[in-house]
């Protein structure tokens, strides 16, 4: 999912025929590995949770073949799952505006940044891309357990008498979801501030903008591409995520995600989690519609 | 007043991406059984530690395996899939790649539930075959994303000239268009190689105790507990990515990658 909606040049064809005189049967005996995978990996898994976000849960058979939208009335209906519909929505739009505010004035820097400190910025910012996710959460872990180092350091200095509640909750899945997505927004932004006209810039200030006037009134609207970007990027990341939540959430804070894997595995109520996957895949889709809608190209 | 606060957000920013990764390498050295940050006096016994125990280097060697066959059935899939896309006219490359990079859009939770249904129902019991099905899945997008980009490059010139020397089809494919995409598909490879290293969600589901990837081990240990013999394992793992972006800028230079 990380990199599934970043934004990358498709139609680059040189040619418009490609090859020359196409042998048809060449061509279909060439991607027939891909389709069977496909149809045997991808399709056939997804047509069967379809199947079974139909049927109906039955504590002695797992299922039972009642077709019909029970599952995904019970979900639209009940307050537990609007709720967990709403905490997820909440995450993501969290996650994405702290990303956002954080990730803006570091891009402009990088960009603005020297020959020398250029490159070391931008190591600095990739770096924990590449540290995988159950390290980086374990990190978190540390720093924001009830004995961990930030409780600890603060009772040390006698700040604080009791832990402070930053373990299992919000705060900590938003803390290590921020974490996890800053790199993607940062080098969002960072992919379109490099392309913009710096003419600009000076000629707005020749006619006398202030800092400020710069920043609202001309760098970020010139941004826009980049932002729409980078938050459709965080939030989808965010929705979807699954390590963070679980283990920075424990057993008190969920996800939809962390609601599917517990479906599946511990309680065993397999419609629901199937139906579950759709409303997932659905708010996935909805935003990259939005978001398509909201940035199409003029 | 603007750009003093622009830049303390930006060094704060840096910090919190940093920081967190700082104390864990930190945190290794630590002589106490439990982590602490700042470490108490120093010592390598975690690392000694994480050598033998915890089944960590099996898991190094579990993920390794995955990886090679994940890039074995990668490459199968993927060369023959980008050398038809590149067949196709203008119209069709674009329906089918768009169909090819439809996984990217599906959550690793969400694919991985699906695949392990159909693993269930199948009644296979080879959680291996699940965990590389599952790898290559998340990654033959990437790969052959890399590899068309490779054969856009490749004038049509080059292919009709060796047609008209009387090459035939096959020919032109193996003994001009194949070698002259051998670098993409180098780095798409290399590509494949991180991803699947690096996967979780995926592998969650296949995971047993015989077969367990190095990211599925570390997963189980901290569900539990923060032992400092993780902080060992994640310092060597916060190191070779740190290792390999360094590496990777002296390379390509990412800062050139993103100037227009």
């Amino acid at each position: 999912m990380t990199m599934a909606t970043q934004q990358h040049p498709t139609s680059h064809a040189r040619s418009s025929k490609g090859m020359r005189n196409p042998p048809r049967g060449r061509m279909s005996t060439l991607l027939s590995p891909i389709a069977t995978f496909y149809a045997l990996f991808l399709l056939l898994p997804y047509f069967y949770i379809f199947w079974l976000s139909l049927t109906r849960y039955s504590s002695t058979q797992l299922y039972v073949p009642d077709l019909g939208l029970h599952n995904y009335i019970r979900i639209l209906t009940d307050s537990y799952y609007l709720g967990l519909l709403a905490q997820t929505i909440g995450l993501g739009l969290f996650v994405m505006s702290v990303t956002l505010l954080l990730g803006y004035p570091l891009a402009m820097r990088i960009v603005a940044a020297g020959k020398t400190a250029k490159p070391i910025l931008l190591i600095l910012v990739m770096t924990p891309l590449l540290v995988n996710v159950v390290v980086r959460t374990y990190a978190w872990l540390v720093l924001l357990g009830d004995n961990g180092v930030i409780n600890k350091a603060l009772s040390g200095i006698g700040l604080i008498d009791a832990p402070l509640p930053i373990s299992g909750n919000f705060f900590s899945v938003a803390i290590g979801l921020v974490h996890l997505s800053l790199p993607l927004m940062v080098l969002s932004l960072v992919s379109v501030m490099e392309k913009l006209d710096k003419g600009l810039f000076e000629a707005g200030e020749s006619l006398g903008a202030g800092p400020m006037k710069m920043l609202v009134g001309v760098h970020i609207p010139l941004c826009m591409q980049g932002i729409g970007a980078g938050s459709l990027l965080v939030f989808c990341t965010v929705i979807s995520a699954f390590v963070t939540p679980q283990l920075l959430g424990g057993n008190r804070f969920s996800t939809i995600s962390t609601i599917i894997y517990q479906k599946f595995t511990f309680s065993m109520n397999w419609p629901v989690g199937a139906a579950l996957v759709f409303v997932l895949l659905s708010l996935n889709f909805a935003v990259i519609l939005l978001h398509s809608f909201m940035f199409r190209e003029k | 007043m603007v750009n003093r606060i622009i830049s303390v957000i930006a060094w704060l920013s840096i910090v919190f991406l940093i920081a967190p990764l700082l104390v864990i390498v930190g945190s290794s050295f630590t002589e106490t059984d439990f982590v602490t940050f700042p470490p108490r006096g120093f010592t390598l016994r975690w690392y000694a530690e994480a050598m033998v125990a915890g089944g960590f280097v099996d898991a190094f060697f579990d993920s390794l395996m995955i990886a090679a066959a994940t890039m074995t059935g990668v490459a199968l899939i993927g060369i023959p899939s980008a050398l038809g896309l590149r067949m196709g006219s203008t119209r069709t490359q674009t329906i089918l790649r768009s169909m090819i990079m439809a996984p990217l859009t599906l959550p690793a939770i969400v694919s991985g539930i699906a695949l392990l249904q159909v693993y269930y129902a199948s009644g296979l019991d080879a959680p291996f075959v699940g965990i590389v099905v599952g790898h290559i899945l998340i990654t033959v997008p990437f790969f052959i994303r890399t590899v068309t980009a490779g054969l856009e490059s490749v004038p049509n010139s080059i292919l009709e000239a060796a047609e008209s020397l009387g090459a035939s089809r096959a020919r032109v494919l193996f003994r001009v268009l194949l070698p002259s995409i051998i670098p993409s598909i180098g780095a798409g490879l290399a590509f494949v190689f991180i991803l699947s290293f690096d996967e979780v969600t995926m592998s969650i589901f296949f995971s047993n105790p015989e077969i367990m990837p190095l990211p599925i081990r570390i997963y189980n240990y901290i569900e539990f507990s923060v032992e400092p013999v993780i902080a060992a394992i994640s310092t060597i793992l916060i190191l070779s990515a740190f290792v390999l972006v360094a590496l990777l800028q002296r390379v390509f230079g990412i800062d050139r990658a993103f100037a227009k």
